[in-house]
């Protein structure tokens, strides 16, 4: 079953803070993370699924999967100084990659690709005591074409229902997001109303209309990450958003969200 | 607003140059490579003169017309900079 939804940004100034970073505003996001860490403890999820998009790091140019589940015991990878490796749900993740295929995704699997900070990033702050092992599940958006918004929130109403289907109890949570773009002209102008805008429609529940942005639209507004979220949106559905923060630094919007689920 | 999309399709010309970038960012033994031998490193991944000149300027601008993916000019950028100057950062 599902009993938690959150987004947690996985800016890597939030794990490792350069000079040049607002600590204050990096400890407001930890203390944001916190709050999902002790929601978490709560919930008592078996396993956590966490939707993230690759960044470019098990998934170069020799293959490029839309969507990519990760099947195998573990899973490992370097951020900086950060060495991890993380254990799988395999019952749950062969289950999702199963159950997906039978309803029309085809998925790519893996048992050995290296796991992106994006997936880290969060886990290093809301992962409960003791530690759950998780079900990576990737998301092009850094290598175009990505799979569209329609796409992402197919398959993530497919999630849900495979989800909740399941004797685990499981929490899922989003990686990224929202407003930012690196390597671009337009690294030190983000688009912070866009987002405000974005997090009132959730709130009010209306993540079903992110389903019909288009990808170009995300590509403008820094939010090409945002099919991870949107991946979300189709599990848990016209669920309100309780907005935990959102902090603009000077490059990147913020944001830890739950979706409080109704009857857990 | 720029009309053109920040993230685009990675031409296959700039395949090798693609590639020197990911491994900037994501090969520790790579970057100690280069870091010793610049010329060579670059060769070995197969870049043109013209690549590796904006290569060793970090000129993103000119990496990106190249075809070079935004990311990957960023994340190597930041990796080669924080093996010039780890400088302070904190870590949680």
């Amino acid at each position: 079953m599902l009993v938690g939804a959150f987004a947690v940004a996985h800016t890597p100034q939030l794990l490792i803070r350069p000079e040049t970073e607002d600590r204050d505003l990096v400890l407001r996001v930890h203390a944001a993370m916190g709050r999902v860490k002790r929601r978490l403890q709560e919930l008592e999820p078996d396993a956590i699924a966490i939707v993230a998009g690759d960044h470019v790091e098990a998934f170069f140019l020799d293959a490029v999967p839309a969507l990519a589940v990760y099947v195998g015991r573990e899973c490992a990878g370097t951020f900086g100084p950060y060495r991890y490796c993380l254990a799988i749900h395999e019952p749950l993740a062969r289950a999702v990659v199963e159950q997906g295929i039978e309803r029309g995704f085809d998925l790519l699997y893996t048992q050995d690709a290296k796991l992106d900070y994006a997936f880290y990033v969060p886990l290093h702050f809301v992962m409960p005591e003791p530690a759950r092992p998780i079900v990576p599940l990737h998301v092009n958006v850094y290598l175009p074409p990505q799979p569209t918004p329609a796409r992402c929130h197919a398959w993530g109403a497919a999630l849900g229902e495979i989800l909740r289907a399941r004797p685990e109890r499981v929490a899922l949570i989003a990686s990224g997001g929202m407003s930012h773009f690196p390597g671009t002209d337009r690294y030190a102008s983000p688009e912070f109303d866009y987002d405000r805008a974005l997090l009132e429609q959730l709130r009010e529940g209306r993540g079903r209309e992110l389903a019909r942005v288009t990808g170009e639209e995300l590509d403008k507004r820094g939010n090409i990450e945002l099919r991870t979220w949107i991946t979300l949106l189709g599990a848990v559905g016209d669920v309100r958003a309780d907005v935990y923060c959102y902090e603009p630094s000077w490059h990147h919007g913020n944001a830890v969200v739950e979706w409080p689920l109704p009857g857990i | 607003m720029s009309e053109v999309a920040h993230y685009r399709f990675p031409p296959s010309q700039a395949y090798p140059l693609n590639r020197c970038l990911y491994a900037l960012k994501s090969d520790p033994a790579f970057i100690e490579r280069f870091l010793a031998d610049p010329v060579g490193a670059t060769t070995e991944m197969g870049l043109t003169e013209g690549e590796r000149a904006d290569l060793r300027r970090m000129d993103r601008d000119a990496l990106v017309a190249r075809g070079a993916h935004p990311y990957l000019v960023f994340m190597a950028g930041l990796r080669l900079k924080m093996a010039a100057e780890p400088g302070a950062l904190e870590y949680f």
